[in-house]
């Protein structure tokens, strides 16, 4: 099997590549990329990429697959067919379910369940949970997990509160070379409440989720990585002031990545419409600075990764009250066109800044082979087709997904993943221009 | 086709004007002993999931006057108490042919995602730390059997003003109607920003009341003591009380209200409660016309055309 790409905008950060030119790939590895490839017209299928931006497969390193035990959110395979439709080739997916991933036993249920044949043909790159039952108490056996195949560990769903936990959990995870994805927020400023603290939850009389919670566990986080030299990565940003902790971290010396999602540069506790449980996330919307500043610190690298957060819930448990509705939103869907609708074409990120955010860079935290199209550095090829001008809106009724909770619906976007190339597994949106393929179909009527 | 009363805030002025021009016709009629006519009977429901006697028999008062069938479910009686969702149990009512809901909630917000499903008239009696429109209806009419305008007067809203969902709809009632509103009260119970409010904040008590014509108390919840959101009552009281002493900075003829129920001897001393300037008997009378008013408003499409000139008296 042979697939060349043709005269598309290639995008690799991790050699900085930006050239219009073509990809071979065969046999599922990629075998040639560059602006000098000739190609030959010997290919089972030729994709005039023209317009196209030619990828490495994205990387989402914060995802909620919902299993073991809450299926009725999402399981392995919609998960993974909604990672595939957005243009993700490996995800990680998140340790809070029922049970909590504390143990090598879940981890192999999960590893299964992501290679089975209706799976969506991604890479599913498991995270566990920190501590045993996630419960913040007791950290969990991290060599055995880890020999089991985690990528990360993280408290994600209960953030540690206690600091001799977190700093033990870090000595561990120093030792074993694993990078924590940490959960910010302190329960005592944060219990109860459901949006940003401001004009808005004043407005509504919700109860409120002020931004200290969050930036005091990111900066106890940030000291505790430096004094113990362990690998941590902040999950969520969404304030300044967050953002601040993390840069003053990186800049004295403390190994500190951090993450954002669409919605903390795309949206802002003013987009939410009255009690719209759609809205509900923690951290929560915040407001225009912090969206500014969020959007600046992406651009300046200290914040290294976008990243979903993609965390579906099912319909009835979001037609409740506010303050009763469950957090989260999902993200794989709408990840592509949100960035590049309120990033990339503003201006605040270039094309290949928003792939490394989006594909380099996570691959580099968690250590995956992954996020690059150089050849021979990934098991498999991995490639996405982007769109960077089609104009489309967005209709969770025709997502993969089971969770249908987003504030995007109806929203236009402007840049879409069209095609994803995961090995033998290969997605085409319902919007790829089928006139841009020209397959080859004399080895087919060989064949038959 | 109907409406909802959600919020105050989502009211025209003229909405509100329509609501209260309408109480006041029906309280002439019923302090009158005349029978109400033409008023077409209803069934609505009254839905309390949070603990509730004054609002709930000022309901059922309105009702009852109207002549509509009511049927009450309350939270410790019913399915509310097994679990049933929300919408579940709004869609078990829109089945039993219920024609409209009275819905008072804990949470912010439940009006609004009950008339998601609902399909007819919803009548918002308390949602959580958001509004509670009828109570303001109310005071406005209170108001306005003390003064001819509501237009220009100086209202504080004194005490718990963060917790407290009476104070959100009548800030947005008075000042749609143009008064000048206050919140008056310890910061740490203030809003954590009135910048989408009406209303400006006053953290001393006797700057916030000064020259004002209204005195609106609200209650002091004993949680917030627990919540560690007072050192103490003594302190609150030595501070923010409305009595005899500190009413004498107001203007002379103040208007003393208090939405119930009144934590006598904490935000009100005896002297304010009862005394000459209070009118807070006279609030949860009118409670009863502004909610038959509710009542009939939400199942007309458009303002009533008006059967009578304003006469002699308020002009809203």
């Amino acid at each position: 099997m042979k697939i060349i790409l043709k005269n598309g905008r290639i995008l690799d950060p991790s050699t900085d590549l930006d050239v219009i030119g073509n990809v071979i790939i065969e046999d599922e590895q990629i075998a040639e990329i560059g602006d000098d490839v000739e190609i030959e017209e010997d290919a089972d299928e030729i994709i005039d990429c023209t317009g196209l931006w030619i990828t490495p497969g994205l990387v989402d390193m914060h995802t909620h697959l919902r299993e073991p035990g809450e299926d009725h959110k999402e399981t392995i395979v919609t998960g993974t067919q909604a990672a595939a439709a957005g243009g993700f080739t490996t995800i990680a997916c998140m340790p809070n379910t029922t049970p909590p991933l504390d143990t090598p036993t879940l981890i192999d249920y999960i590893l299964d369940k992501a290679s089975a044949p209706d799976a969506g043909g991604v890479f599913v790159a498991p995270v566990g949970a920190l501590t045993l039952r996630n419960l913040g108490e007791k950290v969990a056996d991290l060599a055995a997990l880890k020999k089991a195949g985690v990528v990360a560990v993280s408290d994600e769903g209960c953030p540690t509160q206690n600091a001799l936990v977190m700093t033990r959990a870090m000595e561990f995870c120093q030792q074993l070379d694993l990078p924590i994805m940490a959960h910010c927020d302190e329960a005592s400023l944060s219990e109860g409440g459901c949006m940003n603290e401001g004009p808005v939850s004043s407005l509504l009389g919700l109860k409120p989720l002020p931004r200290s919670a969050e930036e005091i566990m990111v900066m106890r986080n940030c000291l505790l990585a430096l004094h113990t030299d362990c690998h941590v990565h902040i999950m969520r940003v969404s304030t300044w002031g967050a953002v601040e902790m993390v840069r003053q971290a990186k800049y004295l010396g403390a190994r500190v990545t951090c993450e954002t999602c669409p919605q903390y540069f795309a949206l802002t506790d003013e987009s939410m419409k009255d009690f719209d449980p759609n809205y509900k996330t923690t951290p929560p919307l915040r407001t225009p600075t912090d969206v500014d500043l969020i959007a600046q610190a992406l651009a300046d690298g200290t914040i290294d990764v976008i990243a979903s957060d993609h965390s579906p819930h099912a319909a009835y448990e979001v037609q409740v009250p506010f303050d009763q509705a469950p957090f989260g939103m999902v993200g794989l869907e709408s990840c592509v066109g949100v960035t590049l609708t309120f990033l990339t074409h503003p201006g605040h990120l270039s094309p290949l800044e928003t792939i490394r955010k989006l594909s380099t860079a996570p691959a580099q935290i968690l250590r995956l082979e992954a996020g690059t199209l150089s050849p021979g550095e990934t098991p498999v090829a991995q490639v996405t087709l982007i769109d960077p001008e089609l104009e489309w809106t967005f209709d969770v009724n025709k997502t993969f997904s089971k969770g249908k909770n987003t504030p995007f619906h109806g929203e236009k976007l402007k840049g879409k993943a069209v095609w994803t190339l995961c090995g033998s597994e290969i997605y085409r949106d319902q919007s790829f221009d089928e006139s841009r393929s020209q397959v080859d179909m004399s080895e087919q009527s060989i064949e038959n | 086709m109907s409406r909802n009363l959600l919020s105050i805030r989502h009211l025209k002025a003229d909405e509100i004007r329509d609501l209260i021009k309408t109480a006041q016709d029906f309280k002439k009629h019923v302090t009158a002993g005349k029978p109400i006519q033409n008023v077409p009977r209803r069934t609505v429901g009254l839905l309390f999931f949070e603990a509730s006697t004054r609002t709930r028999v000022s309901f059922e008062q309105a009702a009852s006057y109207l002549g509509y069938n009511i049927s009450v479910f309350a939270a410790q009686s019913s399915s509310l108490s097994k679990g049933e969702t929300l919408k579940d149990t709004v869609l078990t009512l829109k089945g039993e042919r219920i024609e409209a809901l009275v819905i008072r909630h804990r949470s912010s917000g439940s009006p609004q995602l009950a008339a998601r499903f609902f399909g007819g008239p919803i009548v918002n009696a308390g949602d959580g730390e958001h509004e509670h429109p009828t109570q303001a209806l109310g005071d406005a009419l209170t108001i306005l059997e003390q003064r001819k305008t509501i237009k220009g007067l100086k209202i504080a809203i004194v005490g718990d003003v963060l917790h407290s969902r009476v104070a959100r709809s009548n800030a947005w009632l008075l000042s749609k109607l143009g008064a000048e509103v206050r919140f008056v009260g310890p910061k740490i119970l203030m809003p954590a920003s009135n910048a989408l409010l009406p209303g400006m904040i006053y953290n001393d008590l006797l700057p916030g009341i000064q020259d004002c014509d209204v005195v609106m108390c609200l209650r002091l919840q004993k949680e917030r003591m627990a919540d560690g959101l007072l050192s103490s009552i003594g302190q609150y009281r030595r501070s923010y009380q409305i009595n005899r002493e500190t009413l004498k900075i107001a203007a002379p003829d103040c208007l003393v209200m208090h939405p119930g129920p009144i934590n006598r001897g904490v935000e009100v001393d005896d002297w304010a409660a009862d005394g000459p300037l209070s009118v807070i008997q006279r609030q949860i009378e009118n409670g009863i016309f502004v909610r038959m008013a509710a009542l009939t408003w939400v199942f007309e499409t458009k303002t009533k055309p008006k059967a009578t000139k304003t006469k002699k008296g308020a002009t809203v």
